[in-house]
């Protein structure tokens, strides 16, 4: 029976898994290793849950025991306390590592570990923990609250028992879950690179200009964004990095390719919204 | 502009022919006999509808067979009086190459056919530098009298929205041979993960697992790139006509 998650790294993502988990009804403790991000996180969450008061989705009342379960805690050895770990550190396998590592002699042996990656290999994460069979992704959209989504990732050994457990806890989180086999991107990371590729493509040969590309796409196709306002929004080097990561996984696979104009974007530190400039600009 | 002759695709004619048949304009022409055939029969529509000079515009919507397409064109050209224009699907055949088929190129107009696309407000149109700007205004009207805006684009293989619409089905299909998820799970996953109207495999089934393979077979054929080779998967449902709804 879980009752405690222990979600590692309180940043976008951690904090918003916390968020979500304590939402459904879980006590969270949520590990940073920086005081300031764990704070930060800890408002970030107040106000969230604020605005969705405001919007009528939580009564005051529910918002303020969702807030009282979760703890912030700096301490990683505190991890040993929860039910179901859900690491949410930076995408950076060197890092996924030494924490995996370190939940090893923490965590009880029963316990699922489940790593919020989106790009690495679920599998390859599992090499260095002592259980690997108890190893699994469970991938998270952002943001979290919101997105109804979770990528659930069958690593090669994750054992047939912790796969139900995380399903199980998707279900209990309020999320639509899918399973998927720990192949490069997943199901959406793999499935949408055309999506931003193509319209690159299109873009680069001068087929038709960005504002008409996203247009088309929009009106014909019936998308809610084009590719280029979505690149915009998400991050051009946060796309750009995924597309990378996905081509070098899958050793060089034509279909994955990046495109130049992405990493001149990249280069040139023009990254979309959050730089007030991209394929458009925001003033 | 009332009367409107439509040769193509059985999916892409019925669907043209059914949007003009809403908008009250006179509607009649012929399928190519291939796999997909329609759900329905249209008035207006046989077997032996031949094109005659009292047309106002003509469409060829053929995708599948480039043969079939040629054939379609040929007759437009020498049946249809000398100044009707013809919109002409250059989605698997770029404008200008069908621009060599016929003696008056002149009277080309590109327009991005695929089926399920006339469920949104937009249809891209292409030129050749031989199109005549009156042609072109036709076109342009007709467009406007189905009720859509349209897009000028440049005339490349798959023009937009079918581009990177096949380019993410044969993805998906991709996928599915390795068994990342079941048909049903990227469908859930693309809808939910990125707010995709639909699934990639379900979107596949509704614009014909034959259509999809036509474009990535031609995007295949004009980039002579790795990256269009069409999924295995899609080639053999292509190939064997077997319904989507099997892995669905």
């Amino acid at each position: 029976m879980i009752k405690t998650i222990g979600v590692i790294g309180a940043g976008t993502m951690g904090s918003g898994i916390a968020q979500t988990a304590s939402t459904a009804g879980f006590e969270v403790i949520l590990h940073d290793i920086s005081a300031d991000v764990l704070q930060s996180a800890m408002e970030n969450i107040k106000q969230n849950l604020r605005m969705m008061v405001e919007k009528g989705k939580v009564g005051s009342a529910q918002a303020t025991d969702a807030l009282s379960r979760i703890h912030p805690r700096k301490n990683f050895t505190d991890m040993g306390s929860a039910d179901f770990i859900i690491e949410a550190a930076v995408e950076n396998l060197d890092i996924k590592h030494a924490i995996f590592k370190k939940l090893g002699p923490i965590v009880r042996s029963h316990v699922v570990l489940a790593t919020n990656t989106s790009s690495l290999s679920v599998t390859s994460i599992a090499t260095l923990t002592r259980t690997p069979e108890s190893v699994v992704g469970m991938h998270f959209f952002n943001p979290p609250p919101l997105m109804k989504l979770v990528e659930v990732v069958r690593g090669k050994q994750t054992s047939d028992a912790a796969l139900k457990t995380t399903t199980d806890l998707a279900v209990a989180m309020g999320k639509t879950h899918v399973v998927c086999r720990d192949t490069p991107g997943f199901v959406v990371n793999r499935v949408a690179r055309p999506f931003y590729g193509e319209a690159l493509r299109l873009l680069g040969e001068g087929v038709a200009s960005v504002e008409e590309i996203d247009r088309i796409v929009k009106l014909e196709g019936g998308f809610k964004m084009g590719p280029f306002e979505l690149m915009d929004l998400i991050g051009i080097d946060i796309n750009y990095a995924v597309t990378k990561s996905v081509y070098e996984q899958f050793f060089h696979e034509p279909r994955f390719r990046p495109h130049p104009i992405q990493r001149q974007m990249v280069e040139a530190g023009t990254l979309g919204r959050k730089t007030k400039k991209g394929f458009y600009a925001y003033p | 502009m009332k009367r409107i002759f439509i040769l193509g695709d059985a999916a892409l004619v019925e669907e043209y022919a059914s949007l003009c048949l809403n908008k009250n304009l006179l509607v009649s022409g012929r399928m190519n006999s291939d796999r997909s055939l329609p759900s329905k029969t249209i008035r207006g529509f046989s077997k032996s509808t031949k094109p005659s000079k009292a047309m106002d515009i003509a469409l060829e919507l053929t995708n599948i067979s480039p043969e079939s397409k040629k054939k379609n064109l040929i007759e437009l050209a020498s049946k249809l009086g000398s100044r009707t224009p013809i919109l002409t699907s250059s989605v698997t055949v770029t404008l200008g190459e069908q621009s060599t088929w016929v003696k008056s190129p002149q009277r080309l107009v590109g327009v991005g056919a695929l089926p399920s696309l006339l469920r949104g407000s937009l249809v891209e149109l292409t030129t050749t530098r031989q199109t005549d700007q009156k042609h072109l205004e036709s076109a342009k009207s007709f467009v406007e009298k189905l009720g859509k805006q349209h897009s000028m684009v440049g005339d490349s293989v798959g023009m937009v929205m079918p581009r990177i619409l096949c380019a993410l089905a044969n993805e998906a299909f991709f996928a599915l041979k390795e068994n990342v998820a079941s048909g049903r799970e990227i469908d859930t996953a693309m809808k939910l993960g990125t707010n995709y109207p639909y699934g990639p495999v379900e979107w596949a089934q509704t614009i014909g697992i034959q259509q999809v393979h036509a474009v990535m077979h031609a995007l295949f054929d004009a980039f002579g790139e790795e990256r269009y080779r069409p999924a295995p998967l899609l080639r053999q449902y292509a190939s064997s006509g077997v319904s989507a709804l099997q892995w669905l």
